[in-house]
């Protein structure tokens, strides 16, 4: 029974765009073409897919850290503004290579330090990570708007951005398609973080706490100096995707700059389910469904066609996957 | 000084209108256990469907069923996600504010502002006369609202059921309770709530716009959270977030003493106030002890 319960959903989702599709006036295989032309049709689209791909896949290992210690991270969007901006703050004033590294430390440590009251709430107070992390992403919006707009504002511009950061992380093109040194470190980063959490004594305690808190717990793990810790790192983390949207990506810091990467990152991790590669893949395909969209808007069908198709793959990846035990009906 | 006050409070009310509502709604459907992070997704549902509606069939009263029918809609899909398909709590609402961000986007995009001639929305019929001419019986029905909410959970059947669900869902099972059927009747009514409150707020603003709703779905969820989860709390909370909103629109490019307080601050209340209050600041936060059980 549950097997065609997961059936219909799944009907009912397709049922749904194709509908959506229709309503745009639009045939759906004409539609499923502009999407892939748009998404992996030649090397300009894939260099787009790929640049979108890059800071998904980083905010997508943030939230993979946080699902594996057992908290939800909805705060990496607002750990990756908040971190988009320390870094192009510092990177502003330094050129040269010193400049990236450290408007990439600023970027990395603003970040953890926007987890870090949820992290200590949740530890401590037991208030749910969920909820405060909500909170502080519209105070991270507020804030980066302010200081945009304000002290760190460039001189003559109308909208609320930064002046030109004076460096950028290298290019690494070839044949036509557009890799960024930003997109070798993220994958470089799933890997290290699989290894981390395979080998090494933080990221079993980690993988532990976030199994079953109290038989970790009385394995002698603290319980929540892990919860802290792994909060923080996801934070740290979404810091870098912020330090690549502007480093490697846009070269300065504007309110809209996130667009919605920290949500669409928990997507990426959710799809990836237990697995550090399947980010590679779930992130990929969020990078398409990021290009492919635009192409679709260019064809008459509304770009926000791709978050419902986002909310549906979220839906089914959870009921698949991350069903809870049946307890009480 | 007294008139500007009686002018903030008047603008105040509408604004923590749709706050109440909200809130009203979070607190029928985390007090039967269920977390509800899509407020906002229902409450832009309700407000775009409400001004299509409106809009085809020049009927501010079809709006209005219109739009609430879309926030129950998403509401019952989020008890069935929940408590059917068994998915995270978290997981389900930010699918729904997800798609109904993209739906809506899609709705605004394609039959809304296509026209060559924005629709105006047509406003619900509203005002009565003489003391009460200033305040719409929405913002009375909002206010009235919280006070039937204690009055309904506190002391009769339903609601107390609803609190058993919500605190001890095991036990509630064994006292031969339902606790699937009853979060279906909370679902139900959090999405009539929801969806009159997207319908106010697109009946002020008089047009729809992409992400109208702007965050009032976690303030409100804020709210309730600042309130204990407890229907008077949640209620004043929501009117002072609503009088801050009102004093920040006020404040606009007023200096107080040489210093003008910037409007991001004032609009951040909300959200630290929430933050503080679940560190336990005040006094210690207590949720719903069977939230997000089975």
């Amino acid at each position: 029974m549950r097997g065609w319960s997961t059936l219909w959903l799944v009907l009912g989702g397709i049922a749904v765009l194709f509908g959506a599709v229709m309503l745009a006036g639009a045939s759906p295989a004409a539609v499923t073409l502009a999407f892939l032309k748009g998404s992996f049709g030649d090397a300009s689209h894939l260099s787009q897919t790929l640049v979108k791909t890059t800071p998904l896949l980083i905010a997508g290992i943030a939230v993979f850290i946080g699902l594996r210690a057992g908290l939800f991270n909805i705060g990496v969007e607002g750990q990756l503004v908040i971190g988009a901006l320390a870094c192009a703050a510092v990177a502003v004033k330094l050129p040269g290579a010193g400049g990236a590294v450290l408007g990439t430390i600023a970027g990395v440590v603003a970040g953890a330090l926007w987890a870090l009251p949820a992290a200590v709430i949740k530890a401590y107070r037991g208030g749910h990570e969920v909820i405060t992390t909500i909170m502080l992403n519209s105070v991270a919006g507020f804030l980066t708007l302010y200081l945009a707009a304000g002290p760190l504002k460039a001189p003559g511009q109308d909208h609320p951005t930064t002046a030109d950061v004076l460096t950028r992380l290298p290019d690494l093109s070839v044949a036509g398609l557009k890799v960024n040194a930003a997109l070798v470190v993220a994958v470089l980063l799933v890997f290290a973080v699989a290894y981390w959490l395979r080998r090494t004594v933080a990221g079993y305690e980690l993988e532990a706490v976030g199994a079953n808190p109290l038989a970790a717990e009385f394995a002698g793990i603290d319980r929540r100096k892990v919860v802290v810790s792994a909060m923080c790192a996801s934070g740290a983390i979404a810091g870098a995707a912020g330090v690549v949207q502007v480093l490697a990506l846009e070269g300065r810091f504007f309110p809209e700059i996130s667009s919605g990467i920290g949500f669409d990152a928990l997507g990426v991790a959710l799809l990836a389910g237990g697995s550090p590669i399947g980010l590679l893949v779930s992130s990929l395909g969020f990078g398409a469904l990021t290009t492919g969209g635009t192409q679709l808007a260019i064809e008459g069908v509304p770009k926000g066609i791709t978050q419902v198709v986002l909310g549906i793959l979220i839906v089914a990846a959870a009921a698949l996957r991350y069903r809870k035990v049946v307890t009480v009906a | 000084m007294l008139n500007a006050l009686v002018v903030l409070v008047l603008n105040a009310l509408p604004l923590a209108a749709p706050l109440i509502l909200a809130a009203m709604a979070g607190l029928f459907s985390e007090r039967s256990g269920v977390i509800d992070i899509s407020l906002e997704g229902k409450m832009l549902s309700a407000a775009c469907i409400g001004a299509w509606v409106a809009g085809a069939s020049h009927s501010a009263v079809l709006g209005f069923a219109g739009g609430v029918l879309a926030a129950v809609i998403l509401s019952t899909l989020h008890w069935l996600f929940t408590q059917h398909y068994r998915i995270d709590h978290v997981v389900s609402g930010m699918a729904l504010n997800a798609m109904a961000l993209g739906a809506t986007n899609f709705i605004n995009t394609k039959f809304l502002s296509t026209a060559s001639e924005i629709p105006e929305v047509p406003k619900l019929p509203v005002h009565l006369a003489g003391a009460f001419a200033y305040i719409s019986v929405y913002v009375m029905l909002a206010f009235v609202v919280p006070f039937a909410v204690r009055a309904y959970v506190g002391r009769t059947r339903g609601g107390l059921r609803l609190l058993a669900v919500g605190n001890a869902p095991g036990k509630a099972r064994l006292a031969g309770l339902a606790p699937v059927r009853v979060r279906l009747w909370a679902a139900l009514i959090n999405g009539v709530l929801t969806g009159i409150a997207g319908v106010l707020i697109v009946d002020n603003a008089g047009r729809f716009t992409d992400n109208m709703t702007a965050g009032r779905g976690y303030i409100a969820l804020a709210a309730l959270i600042i309130g204990g989860w407890r229907a008077l709390p949640a209620l004043v909370a929501c009117v002072a977030f609503g009088l801050f909103d009102a004093l920040q629109i006020a404040l606009q490019g007023v200096s107080i003493g040489g210093i003008q307080a910037p409007p991001e601050l004032w609009q951040s209340m909300p959200y630290l106030a929430a933050v503080f209050a679940l560190a336990g600041l005040v006094k210690r936060s207590r949720p719903p002890a069977g939230l997000g059980q089975h």
